[in-house]
């Protein structure tokens, strides 16, 4: 019996050893281990993180961090575009995505996005999409509201103000519903991705048979247009088109 | 003449010897056959002094001279005589028949100069035969007395010699670039002295290449037709033809020199020991010419295949490469090898695809020959890696022309697949970065450093725009509004009625209870016609108000009706009269006004109230 409980204590301390930690902790282990010089054993934990699904910017901006400095600049990129998306004004990401960015092989002539494309999408991006469509609904109901009490009371004396602000509450709710989905398809659908390998070929048709159109290299931000098998059809930053294995191509 | 001639030279000879002089004699023949070579030589016994040439009639091709200087010392009765001869020989060929002049050679010594004496010599056109006995050879000292006989016997050698050249062909039908082996051998019954000026024609729409064939020493023995022959194979080469259709080759020349033991006895010597030392033999030059050939060379079939190069003949294809793995910029060497029977050296390099990313460098081909035509073609291509990755090097496709097989045969070899590792570029990025124009001085630039502040993980929610159940939210919203309203409105509707009834009704409903209150003063019942009056009145208002019943007080019908502008006066008639019929309920009747009074001023101001509101 005695012995029992000993082999049900260890088993537990064990198990609480293991398991028990927390991923709030492995990010802090992480920190530490990238600290202390072990980047890819850091960008290993912010890799596992990610992909058990948690966000956060400077979850993202450290992944970014550790593969950098592993020597994985197309991975540090994917991850600072990433951040880019949580946080659009960080400065220090814009920074770091800057550095690897100058690391990158291929260059392009890139055309700036029109003013208010760029200003709505830093919008779109101040906030989540959640917050903005809960915004949205908030708005809505605010906005009936005052519908109502511009309807209702008619001889009420802020008959106008509630005119007004019915208005006012119902074009809030469309613009916070456009900037949720804006940053809906920004951060969720997103349509860039990134190039993971070495060097790969574009080609003129899906299948390794088509005509060789460009050769792009690993760390370029691509956008994908269509996806047919194992191939994506994507869209060089200078406006080119060809088709790339998938397996070469990260998704931001 | 010649004999005269030699006479002279012999007396010439004998004076310089005694005398000392130097003198300059020449040796020419009488007559020649154009295209044939002859011998002029220059004797001078001297060596002291500089030999100026004649000038060769143009249509003469000249070569030469092949020069030799001899000493000879003498001992007569003690007397030492040193005698030193230079020799020159050239050797001409003449173009066209006719007959020429060969002016007079100089030779100039410190203190004098001599020449020689001017020659004639008839050059017969060429086909005639006229072979002459020409004192070529070894036959210097032969003397005069042979040169006689010597002019028929090499004429009958030249008939009877037998001496034939044959080009042998490994085959007559063949397609373009599909090798030929050609043997030249020679057939002859007499025996030759040797070989001279074996001529090749330009072998027009054919590629030649000789094979190494060892130096004819002596003949073989080779019975054709029961006669025998002498045989020996002078050349052997290739021919790789270069054009199609029916390509003539044209004769292969060359002049045997035959051997002919003379007729005419040595006068001296008459002793057979002494014939095969001496001048026994003479050697008679005769012109020898294969027979023309004509070789039918076929094209190679349409449509060629793409990788095909040029190769014809049977190969075997192969390839290796030395590493499977390597390094960023480590050199990996690809070996293609192509083995067999055909023409290897006009086989172009196989085309291949190699990846991007890997830097290939132009192949180093080598051709091992095993004498003919079959042997190896080898292409090393050195590749160099200069990015990281799998790479697959495809299979080399090499399509040849078997000429047996009449038709193209695909060769192929395995593909490959390359793992390189190693960081690219990783030379170029440390080199540190320099601002201009700044004080500051940025040794490197680096990325900043990570974040290690509280950020609190989390998993997000499920983006709700992508979720059908919140946009029925706002459905809901303006549903709920919608309800809210309609009913708020179904409500008005019928509180409008309501009211618009009473209202239209008040008047009336005002009416008969004053005159209730009218009967009940003419019934004399006056304690209860206030009461009544009282009653018509708040009835009426809150009809005529729409003010329930439960909120009628005196200050809410007063607002209301200055709300409606009735003016002060009315409200203050009603007030007293109110208040007159609240005071009459609980004071005797002799107080205040009379209850008929009242009604009247009752009766007026509803009437004037209903002016009003109406």
């Amino acid at each position: 019996m005695q012995r029992a409980i000993v082999i049900c204590t260890i088993l537990i301390l064990s198990l609480s050893g293991t398991v028990a930690q927390t991923p709030q902790e492995r990010y802090s282990q992480a920190g530490e281990l990238y600290g202390s010089g072990d980047f890819s054993g850091a960008a290993a934990i912010y890799q596992k993180l990610y992909e058990e699904g948690f966000r956060s910017r400077d979850l993202l901006y450290n992944a970014g961090n550790a593969f950098f400095k592993t020597g994985d600049n197309a991975s540090a990129i994917l991850f600072y575009e990433r951040a880019r998306l949580v946080a659009p004004a960080d400065e220090d990401i814009d920074y770091n995505l800057q550095i690897a960015r100058s690391r990158v092989t291929d260059r392009f002539e890139t055309v700036p996005q029109l003013f208010f494309v760029r200003w709505f999408d830093f919008l779109a991006l101040l906030a989540s999409t959640n917050i903005w469509a809960v915004t949205a609904i908030a708005m809505f109901v605010a906005a009936m509201l005052f519908a109502v009490i511009f309807l209702t009371f008619a001889r009420a004396r802020g008959r106008l103000l509630s005119f007004w602000l019915a208005v006012a509450a119902l074009l809030l709710s469309v613009l916070t519903v456009s900037l949720a989905l804006r940053n809906n398809s920004l951060v969720n659908n997103n349509s860039k991705a990134v190039v993971t390998c070495s060097i790969v070929t574009g080609r003129s048709a899906p299948g390794d048979n088509g005509s060789e159109l460009f050769v792009i290299h690993s760390g370029t931000a691509v956008t994908v247009e269509q996806e047919l098998g194992d191939f994506l059809e994507v869209r060089l930053p200078d406006g080119n088109k060809g088709w790339i294995r998938v397996d070469c191509m990260e998704k931001i | 003449m010649r004999s005269f001639l030699a006479t002279m030279v012999c007396f010439l000879t004998a004076v310089t010897m005694t005398a000392q002089e130097v003198t300059l004699t020449v040796d020419a023949p009488e007559s020649a056959v154009a295209g044939q070579q002859f011998r002029i030589v220059y004797t001078v016994n001297s060596t002291d002094g500089q030999f100026t040439p004649p000038k060769f009639d143009p249509s003469f091709s000249v070569s030469g001279p092949q020069q030799s200087t001899s000493r000879n010392v003498q001992w007569i009765n003690g007397e030492v005589n040193s005698v030193s001869t230079t020799t020159l020989i050239y050797y001409v060929v003449a173009g066209t028949p006719g007959t020429f002049t060969i002016p007079p050679a100089k030779f100039e010594a410190k203190k004098f100069t001599v020449s020689s004496v001017e020659r004639q010599i008839v050059i017969s056109p060429e086909g005639s035969v006229q072979s002459q006995g020409q004192g070529q050879g070894q036959d210097q000292t032969s003397g005069q007395g042979q040169t006689s006989g010597q002019g028929q016997a090499s004429q009958t050698a030249a008939q009877e010699s037998g001496v034939s050249l044959r080009l042998l062909l490994s085959t007559r039908d063949v397609y373009v670039g599909q090798p030929i082996t050609g043997t030249l051998k020679l057939f002859t019954r007499t025996n030759l002295s040797g070989i001279n000026e074996l001529k090749y024609p330009d072998f027009k729409g054919f590629l030649r290449e000789d094979i190494e064939t060892p130096p004819l020493r002596s003949l073989e023995s080779e019975v054709i037709d029961g006669v025998q022959y002498g045989t020996g194979v002078l050349q052997r080469f290739v021919l790789y033809p270069q054009i199609s259709g029916d390509v003539r080759v044209d004769p292969v020349e060359m002049t045997a020199m035959i051997q002919q033991r003379s007729n005419v006895r040595d006068p001296f010597f008459d002793d057979p020991f002494f014939d095969t030392f001496f001048s026994g033999v003479s050697t008679v030059p005769q012109q020898v010419a294969t027979q023309p050939v004509t070789i039918k060379v076929r094209p190679l079939p349409t449509p060629r295949p793409a990788d095909f190069h040029g190769a014809v003949g049977s190969f075997d294809l192969s390839s290796s490469l030395s590493a499977n793995a390597a390094q960023v910029n480590d050199a990996i060497t690809l070996t293609v090898t192509l083995k067999g029977t055909g023409n290897l050296n006009l086989a172009g390099e196989p085309v291949i695809n190699f990846p991007q990313g890997i830097e290939k460098y132009d192949p180093k081909v080598t051709v091992k020959s095993s004498g003919t035509s079959s042997g190896s073609k080898t292409f090393e291509y050195l590749l160099i890696p200069r990015n990281n990755g799998t790479f697959d090097i495809p299979p080399v496709s090499y399509s040849v022309f078997d000429p047996l097989q009449e038709k193209y045969v695909t060769l192929r070899t395995e593909g490959y697949s390359i793992t390189v590792t190693g960081t690219p570029g990783q030379a170029e990025t440390t080199a540190p970065l320099f601002l201009p124009g700044e004080d500051v001085k940025y040794i490197g630039q680096d990325i900043r450093f990570i974040r290690n502040g509280s950020s609190k993980l989390m998993v997000p929610l499920a983006p709700l725009v992508s979720r059908a159940y919140y946009w029925s939210w706002f459905a809901l919203a303006l549903f709920i509004t919608a309800v809210v309203l309609l009913f708020r409105r179904e409500q008005l509707k019928r509180n409008a009625d309501v009211t618009g009834v009473r209202n239209r009704k008040a008047g009336k409903n005002a009416r008969r209870r004053l005159a209730k209150a009218s009967s009940l003063l003419s019934s004399g019942k006056t304690e209860l016609v206030n009461s009544e009056i009282a009653r018509a009145l708040w009835g009426y208002l809150g009809d005529k108000l729409a003010i329930p019943q439960s909120e009628l007080t005196r200050e809410k019908c007063y607002d209301s009706l200055r709300a409606r502008k009735t003016g002060e006066d009315l409200i203050t008639e009603l007030d007293l009269i109110l208040s007159a019929t609240e005071y009459s309920q609980y004071a005797p009747r002799s107080e205040g006004e009379s209850p008929a009074g009242l009604y009247r001023r009752a009766v007026i101001l509803v009437g004037r109230i209903d002016n009003i509101l109406n």
